[in-house]
């Protein structure tokens, strides 16, 4: 197992991005697609495994149409959603519909626009399986977490009227709630399944198959343990923040503040204090959702990785750990806040080093016999439009 | 010569390779597996240089000469190079950088600050009254349902409030002669408020009215509403956010859902920016206009006041308005959508001093 390594520097990367926001702020936006392909090079070209690395095909002009139909759609779905509020709820809803075509396209069009080492990656998943994946299990769980529950909460009483619930229903009503949320439980586990595979074994590596074999039961159990742990971590935050306030202030003073707030002459003793625990409570919330973030990302990217392999003979793994990410993705945030975003560009090859280093695959087959298939040509629209609506597609390593 | 590896076409099997110029019109490029390639430099497609990332050669044949030596590249080949090439050139140069450090910071802040409410202004004013309508439309409808009661004036009180402001108040908007102006009385379980809609409809909440102590106080607030509706404040919203959203989008780009959490806490701020500016504005219309009819300004910082010791005494309220929450200079004002009521009432008193010497009109400085 060899690890890949990233090449890329944080100074260098910041001068192609401030040239990047010069351009498009003198060309007012349309130079946008040549440079997130100036971007997406640097960072698959700095990409390397023994020498050989990464490359983003895609040219500015091939995603320029794609870009301008995505801008039209994006500003008619903002003015719409800010003159009616029907119409944005509306226009989610048919983006809900569109969501497993515009993953599709961007999965065809991303890898077939993606090579390493001179081999083009391709897609081969198909249309309807995106809809099964990406439009009717979300649809399930979404009903069996709050539709059954709901429903069942507060339909049942209402169709009854308040006499007609017998006592025996009562009792079946909770224990009807209780296996609902726990079927959108299993489903959950299912999906992540479901939807990583459909992922990987549809994508090709020239003539190569990616294959993987998931198991629910794998899925469920690290969410398990990730709620767990958000309990724990919750738990220990509360805590934490509430032994600050009564050290600090204590009960009393808490009360007199309450008080106080009513009383425009009384002074605020202690306002600037509690301002500032409130500041430091909502920045402790964010790193601790962070932290099991960091977690539940590691633990599935691990699993996957060790059970994914390229024609069964390239396997591959992940070392990431959930320790490293979280502080990664902490010191990053306070940093981007601290430089108001001058930052993003040394933030972003810190982020990249450290997952493309702790990806490692299996070498000693080689890459050799690797030769890219011949495909039509794509259009890059499905792909632009999910980028503009920020559709999460996650192909990266 | 420039060291790299040669792929063939497609193919991920790669030899160690040598290019050499040999006249400025064939190159050579030798395979440590013995083989010689030859052809015109003329049919080589150099790919564009991107900090020092492998250059990717492409031959006639479709084989790929890659390599690492991108200065060597940028030396043999200057004539094949792209026009492309410039933005290397501005990337790498450490004035360019600078320069364009300085053009986006500047550039950014007074997009932010005036280009933003500038572009939606015109934009607004632009476009017909009907678009102020669209916008209206249904929302009356909407509160109705969902959040207004019916109020419990008297007819009487209520057509004497409505004779009043058609006689008295309807006449000193002369700037925009397609606004119908429309009052409507509705309950909100104790808030008191008035709120315009672009098309012209103004609703006062039975608290407000109950409030108001004297016809000056009411107009105040009335001619504060019809401000947002002459500026057309909801429309200069609409454009703005959407100006906002397309900014963001561009410059965050594909960025993850990170950096979308410090985003959205600035868009928060820039909107709210732009709120409070509508409020000032609005103010203004209204002192100036009650210049022009002599009405004493002073009566908005009264009506003010006592809305904000009312809200304040009465925590219920709190609830529904925490934005008036009377905390001066806190960094939560960043993030309000209404200037706080101190500094709202210190312009109404300079108006007030104004109409005191007689004045028909008042100059201010305005402070951020």
């Amino acid at each position: 197992m060899k690890a890949l390594c990233f090449k890329g520097s944080g100074s260098e990367y910041f001068k192609i991005w401030i040239v990047n926001i010069l351009l498009i702020i003198v060309t007012l936006g349309l130079y946008y697609p040549w440079a997130k392909v100036r971007n997406h090079r640097y960072f698959y070209a700095n990409t390397i495994l023994e020498e050989r690395n990464f490359e983003y095909h895609a040219t500015g002009k091939q995603l320029f149409l794609g870009f301008l139909v995505a801008m039209v759609l994006f500003i008619t779905y903002i003015v719409i959603s800010k003159i009616l509020p029907i119409g944005g709820f509306m226009i989610m809803g048919i983006l809900f519909v569109a969501i497993p075509w515009l993953i599709w396209r961007s999965l065809k069009f991303s890898l077939k626009m993606t090579s390493f080492s001179n081999v083009r990656f391709g897609f081969k998943g198909t249309l309807r399986q995106a809809y099964i994946n990406f439009f009717v299990f979300p649809f399930l769980f979404i009903l069996a977490l709050y539709g059954v529950p709901m429903g069942v909460a507060v339909g049942v009483p209402m169709m009854l009227g308040e006499e007609g619930v017998a006592p025996w229903l009562q009792a079946i009503l909770p224990l009807a709630i209780i296996i609902s949320i726990g079927f959108a439980f299993y489903l959950y586990g299912f999906m992540k399944k479901k939807n990583t595979s459909y992922r990987l074994n549809g994508t090709r590596y020239g003539q190569g198959i990616f294959e993987t074999n998931l198991e629910v039961k794998k899925f469920l159990f690290i969410l398990l343990k990730t709620i767990g742990m958000s309990i724990l971590v919750i738990g220990v935050f509360v805590l934490l923040i509430g032994s600050v306030v009564y050290t600090t202030i204590g009960l009393e003073g808490v009360l007199e503040m309450k008080y106080n707030m009513n009383n425009p002459q009384a002074g605020h003793t202690g306002l600037g204090l509690m301002m500032m625990i409130y500041i430091s409570a909502y920045l402790g919330f964010i790193f601790s959702s962070m932290l099991i973030m960091a977690y539940s990302i590691t633990r599935q990217r691990s699993y996957i990785y060790q059970n994914t392999s390229l024609d069964k003979k390239i396997s591959f793994a992940s070392t990431l750990k959930a320790k490293s990410l979280a502080w990664v993705m902490v010191t990053n945030f306070i940093v981007i806040l601290l430089t108001l975003g001058l930052a993003f560009p040394w933030t972003k090859v810190r982020m990249a080093r450290l997952i493309v280093e702790n990806t490692l695959v299996d070498t000693e087959a080689g890459f050799y016999e690797y030769i890219t298939q011949k495909e039509k040509e794509e259009s890059s629209l499905g792909e632009q439009i999910g980028d503009a609506f920020d559709v999460d597609v996650g192909i990266g390593l | 010569m420039i060291q790299g590896r040669w792929y063939e076409k497609g193919s991920a099997t790669s030899y160690k390779a040598i290019f050499q110029d040999i006249d400025n019109i064939y190159y050579k490029i030798e395979l440590d597996n013995g083989r010689n390639l030859k052809g015109l430099i003329e049919a080589l497609s150099v790919g564009n240089r991107l900090g020092n990332v492998e250059r990717k050669i492409i031959l006639e044949d479709g084989s790929l000469f890659a390599t690492k030596e991108n200065d060597k590249v940028d030396e043999l080949l200057k004539n094949k190079l792209k026009i492309n090439h410039f933005i290397h050139t501005l990337e790498t140069h450490i004035r360019w950088v600078v320069v364009a450090l300085v053009v986006t910071v500047l550039f950014s802040f007074s997009f932010f600050k005036w280009g933003i409410p500038y572009a939606s202004k015109q934009i607004a004013h632009a476009l017909p009254h009907k678009t102020n309508q669209l916008i209206a439309s249904n929302t009356l409808d909407y509160l109705d349902k969902y959040i207004f009661n019916k109020s419990t004036l008297s007819i009487q009180e209520m057509n004497k409030i409505r004779v009043h402001f058609k006689t008295n108040l309807v006449p000193l908007s002369i700037e925009d002669k397609s606004i119908t102006y429309t009052l409507h009385f509705r309950d909100w379980s104790d808030v008191p408020n008035a709120l315009a809609l672009p098309s012209g409809d103004i609703i006062l909440t039975d608290k407000f009215v109950e409030l108001c102590k004297s016809q000056e106080e009411m107009d105040a607030v009335l001619l504060h509403e019809m401000g947002h509706i002459v500026h057309r404040h909801s429309l200069e919203m609409v454009i703005q956010s959407t100006f906002v959203s397309v900014a963001v989008m561009l410059i965050v780009g594909d960025s993850n859902g990170l950096a979308d959490m410090g985003v959205g806490l600035g868009s928060l701020m820039v909107s709210s920016a732009y709120s409070r500016g509508h409020e000032t504005e609005a103010d203004l219309y209204a002192f100036e206009h009650m210049l022009t009819a002599n009405m004493n300004p002073k009566a908005f910082s009264r009506i003010m006041n006592r809305m904000t010791e009312y809200i304040q005494s009465d925590k219920s309220i709190t609830k529904h308005k925490p934005e008036t929450k009377n905390s001066e200079d806190s960094i939560l004002d960043y993030l309000s959508s209404h200037p706080s009521t101190k500094k709202r009432v210190e312009i109404a008193n300079m108006f007030a001093e104004c109409y005191r010497k007689g004045l028909k009109s008042c100059k201010i400085e305005l402070m951020d």
